[in-house]
């Protein structure tokens, strides 16, 4: 079942070992519109079908206080109507055409996945080039749409507890950059959005300069290339959005949480502020996390989930994100634990690895892990789309995510101690816990 | 002036949507061959990513063969085979798998429990050890156990706070009852205590065997190098369970409207499942109910989704699907709304159904249907795992791997008055829903649909 839901969190592992048969950067043949749309072309005759994919580089970050949200909304209302198509009608045309589609937002970017038969390839491209430029923000239609995102809001954060409690953390970790706020955006921003700031949000971020078309399957590019060139190539390029310039300021002190509310057991999350996804200690902090958290052999799931049963649950690791966000480890706790020792247990486990390191072994591992990950990947044409897209947005430009593996494998072992002393402070860490008051034991 | 003249290309080219070819694709017949112990192996080789793909089927050993007071135990048994066996450690099988970026998982269904391993294509040879070697020697160790059970009571605490998930635990006991697909997969609180490791052994020595299992290999691997692997390894898996596989029991069929509230005092939405008799696997109104559900719930478009979501903005989802077994099937409808709109949604859904089993659908929504089903039928089968899962899936019913080729020519065949035929299925007058949300908002809306047991959520047990 299509959900148009948001994207929390995009743990993305492009990838790729040198003279791979499956995908090889040669493989992508890219162009570049003059009004600024880049395609990427990748046939796959593997199943008769296509994944079309529209990747804006637009997402919460770029939202301000009053229209928190709205890169979410949008997602919506484009499913809902232009002058050419009508609400519902994107939808009624797809599923007719045998397609099926789904969009997330996220902090930094804004997706748009199309999935259909490989006949189709025309009519999609129409439609999606068509809602690229004309949504109608129909003021009925859009108040209805509201609703439903209001209710993905209640489903997804106010019905949850770590969703919460997450939430709380997040915005008092981080106060001044854009990444204060999720991508779902406050309730009283849902409820009061105006259609003429959402159309001028609209207006500024949706156009080719500002998106990266990727189609990956059952194709000919020649073909492929001409109908985008008919359909996309007129529509005008928008002046080039402004930059995020807020930079959040260095915390100077531990900052803690404390939620009470009606529930059965106890929520409980830890973040530091962390480097963005192209900086140099990003590599040696997502290899430390593989070994902290991959898994049942990792070193917090042993302590807390195994030894000393503390936590049914632990997850987490660094952001993958344009601007510095967060490493984050959120553990479930079990219903009677000591919370005070759950989060002793996790420091204990930073000052190892800020004193030694991580052991060959546990390199060896995250290489290996990474591998396959990137693999199991890229055994679908959405895999695949959805890799080269991610890259665009991420690491500024889908080439770049075929090195990225060089990257983690030249990690040094000294690196990873300098990652762990400099992140992992207490003057950089938040600590979150949600206390159940009023529920049954 | 260019804008105008996209409009007019838009406007041909939509009114010339192509025709749909009929779906060309099917599923690849797999090789089959036999292990000296005589497990069976169906296997396809795909060269396209360096990676393999493995499925085991074990009949008989899912958690149909439970009694209602050690629910769980299926699952349980299934779990431990990885935490421990004569020659390695829990910690050193975990740290094994891991070490190779592996998958490699022990899971158990109603019919039967399971194996699946996904990995790169080198480390295969390693993984097929550590799950024969799980799957002969485990060893059911006290603490293990006890630690496995002490975190699932403990997750299941964390269950009712969330009452999307809690909705669906309420619905499984209210609708099945003692039936073994009312049984929690993890175990209730009250089996959990009663369950001892003595009680895993036990189950394990039933019901698991080489005669039972049904492997499907697909992936960058020779035939004869995976024979030799698999012969080295699983296939010297001997014995024989000492129990034969018994089916799973008829399902329940509801007699009746049986409403049941569960109050949340603190959700700010209330969750609704809607539950009644099915169809069974193997039934030749398969296609024909798949369009019909498409329509009705299955789907972005669908009446469910365009009435609740699209056109009121009542909620963030609501669909309704079909699930088969051997014994019977079961019709579920889902959706959840902010408490003031429950009343309205749910009279809402009742009309639909209505509706549906009145009118039934137009040509243009049928056909829509059959292209819906045909053109996202492809990408099930893209990887090695999910051709590795159908094979082992269709072997293990004895359906055929042209299975799902019939399958699509009965959707391709399927009429607007079979579709309507299909939506007779839809329940009128039998059925049970329960809502999970807050009593006293919501309770007088949902008076008028008769009379309900109500639960406080804090009460023990679902």
């Amino acid at each position: 079942m299509k959900t148009k839901t948001i994207l929390l969190a995009l743990t993305l592992t492009v990838l790729t070992a040198s003279g791979s048969a499956a995908f090889r950067k040669e493989d992508v043949k890219v162009h570049l519109l003059d009004n600024g749309l880049k395609v990427l072309l990748l046939e796959d005759h593997g199943i008769p079908n296509i994944a079309l994919y529209t990747f804006f580089h637009v997402g919460s970050r770029n939202e301000r206080t009053g229209i928190t949200g709205v890169s979410h909304f949008i997602e919506h209302m484009m499913f809902n109507g232009t002058p050419q198509i009508g609400p519902g009608e994107f939808d009624r045309r797809m599923e007719f055409a045998g397609g099926a589609n789904n969009a997330f937002t996220g902090d930094d970017m804004t997706g748009y996945t199309d999935w259909f038969p490989a006949a189709a390839l025309e009519p999609m491209i129409v439609m999606e080039a068509d809602r690229m430029q004309g949504l109608l923000l129909d003021p009925k239609v859009l108040e209805s749409e509201r609703g439903v995102v209001a209710s993905e809001r209640r489903m997804s954060v106010e019905n949850n507890n770590d969703s919460i409690l997450s939430k709380n953390v997040r915005a008092t970790a981080i106060m001044a950059h854009p990444y204060h706020w999720d991508v779902i955006g406050w309730m009283s921003d849902i409820l009061s959005w105006k259609r003429d700031d959402i159309m001028t949000y609209y207006r500024t971020f949706y156009a080719p300069n500002n998106a990266v078309l990727i189609i990956v399957g059952d194709f000919e590019p020649a073909r492929a290339l001409d109908l985008i060139r008919k359909y996309y190539g007129a529509i005008p390029k928008s002046t080039p959005p402004p930059a995020v310039s807020t930079v959040e300021p260095p915390q100077i002190g531990t900052k803690r949480v404390v939620l009470r509310k009606a529930a059965q057991v106890p929520s409980f999350e830890m973040v530091w502020h962390a480097p963005a996804a192209n900086d140099p200690d990003y590599f040696p902090l997502a290899v430390l996390e593989k070994a902290l958290l991959a898994g049942q052999s990792s070193r917090l799931y042993k302590r807390l989930v195994r030894e000393e049963q503390l936590a049914v649950t632990v997850r987490g690791g660094v952001s993958e994100t344009l601007d510095p966000q967060l490493f984050t480890i959120t553990a479930r706790p079990r219903p009677t634990a000591d919370l005070d020792r759950l989060e002793a247990v996790i420091e204990e486990e930073l000052a190892k690895i800020k004193a030694d390191g991580i052991t060959d072994a546990e390199f060896q591992k995250t290489l290996n892990m990474i591998k396959s990950d990137f693999y199991f990947g890229l055994q679908s044409i959405n895999g695949k789309a959805g890799a080269l897209g991610q890259a665009e947005i991420l690491y500024g430009g889908y080439e770049k995510a075929f090195d990225r593996i060089d990257a983690f494998a030249a990690v040094k072992k000294e690196q990873i101690i300098q990652a762990a002393k400099k992140y992992f402070t207490d003057a950089n860490k938040t600590v979150g816990r949600l206390v159940p008051e009023g529920g049954a034991k | 002036m260019k804008a105008r003249s996209i409009v007019i290309l838009i406007l041909v080219t939509l009114l010339l949507l192509p025709q749909l070819a009929a779906a060309a694709f099917k599923l690849p017949t797999p090789e089959k061959f036999t292990l000296k112990n005589g497990i069976t192996v169906y296997y396809l080789k795909s060269t396209e990513t360096p990676l393999i793909s493995l499925r085991l089927m074990l009949r008989g050993a899912g958690s149909a063969q439970e009694p209602a007071d050690l629910e769980g135990v299926a699952n349980m048994t299934a779990t431990l085979l990885l935490k421990g066996t004569s020659k390695m450690s829990a910690d050193a099988i975990a740290e094994a798998i891991g070490f190779l970026g592996a998958r490699l998982n022990f899971s158990c269904s109603d019919e039967s429990a399971g194996l699946g391993i996904d990995t790169l294509s080198e480390h295969f040879p390693k993984l097929l050890d550590i799950a024969a070697d799980a799957l002969m020697n485990p060893a059911f160790k006290e603490d293990e156990f006890a630690k496995e059970r002490k975190t699932r009571l403990d997750a299941l605490k964390s269950v009712k706070d969330n009452p999307g998930a809690a909705v669906r635990y309420y619905f499984s006991k209210v609708y099945y009852g003692t039936h073994p697909l009312g049984h929690l997969s993890s175990g209730s609180e009250a089996s959990l205590q009663k369950m001892a490791v003595a009680d895993v052994a036990a189950y394990y020595n039933k019901f698991y065997g080489p005669a039972k299992a049904v492997t499907a290999v697909v992936g960058n691997v020779d035939k004869a190098k995976l024979i030799e692997w698999l012969n080295g390894s699983l296939g010297k898996w001997r014995g024989a369970a000492n129990v034969p596989a018994s089916a799973l029991p008829v399902l329940p069929k509801p007699k009746g409207i049986k409403l049941v509230l569960i109050d949340k005092p603190d959700a700010t939405q209330a969750y609704w499942m809607l539950g009644a008799s099915g169809f069974a696997m193997g039934d030749p109104i398969y296609p024909k109910v798949t369009v019909m559900n498409t329509l009705f719930g299955g789907r972005f478009t669908s009446w469910l989704s365009t009435e609740l979501r699209i056109k009121r903005g009542l909620t963030y989802g609501a669909s309704s699907n079909f699930q088969t077994y051997t014994s019977g099937g079961t019709f579920i409808a889902s959706s959840y709304t902010k408490n003031d709109k429950i009343g309205e949604m749910l009279q809402l859904v009742f009309d639909l159904l209505k509706k549906a089993r009145a009118e039934g659908f137009g040509a243009e929504e049928v056909e829509s249907a059959r292209n819906y089903i045909q053109g996202q039928f492809p990408p099930t089968l893209e990887t090695n795992a999910s051709k590795a899962g159908t094979y082992a899936r269709l072997a293990f019913y004895n359906l055929g791997f042209d299975y799902y080729d019939k399958y699509m020519d009965g959707v391709a065949k399927t009429t607007v008055a079979e579709a309507k035929a299909a939506a007779q299925i839809l329940p009128e007058k039998d059925f049970v829903l329960v809502v999970v949300g807050k009593s006293a908002e919501i309770k007088d809306q949902l008076a008028k649909f008769g009379t309900w047991t109500e639960k406080k959520i804090t009460d023990p047990g679902f």
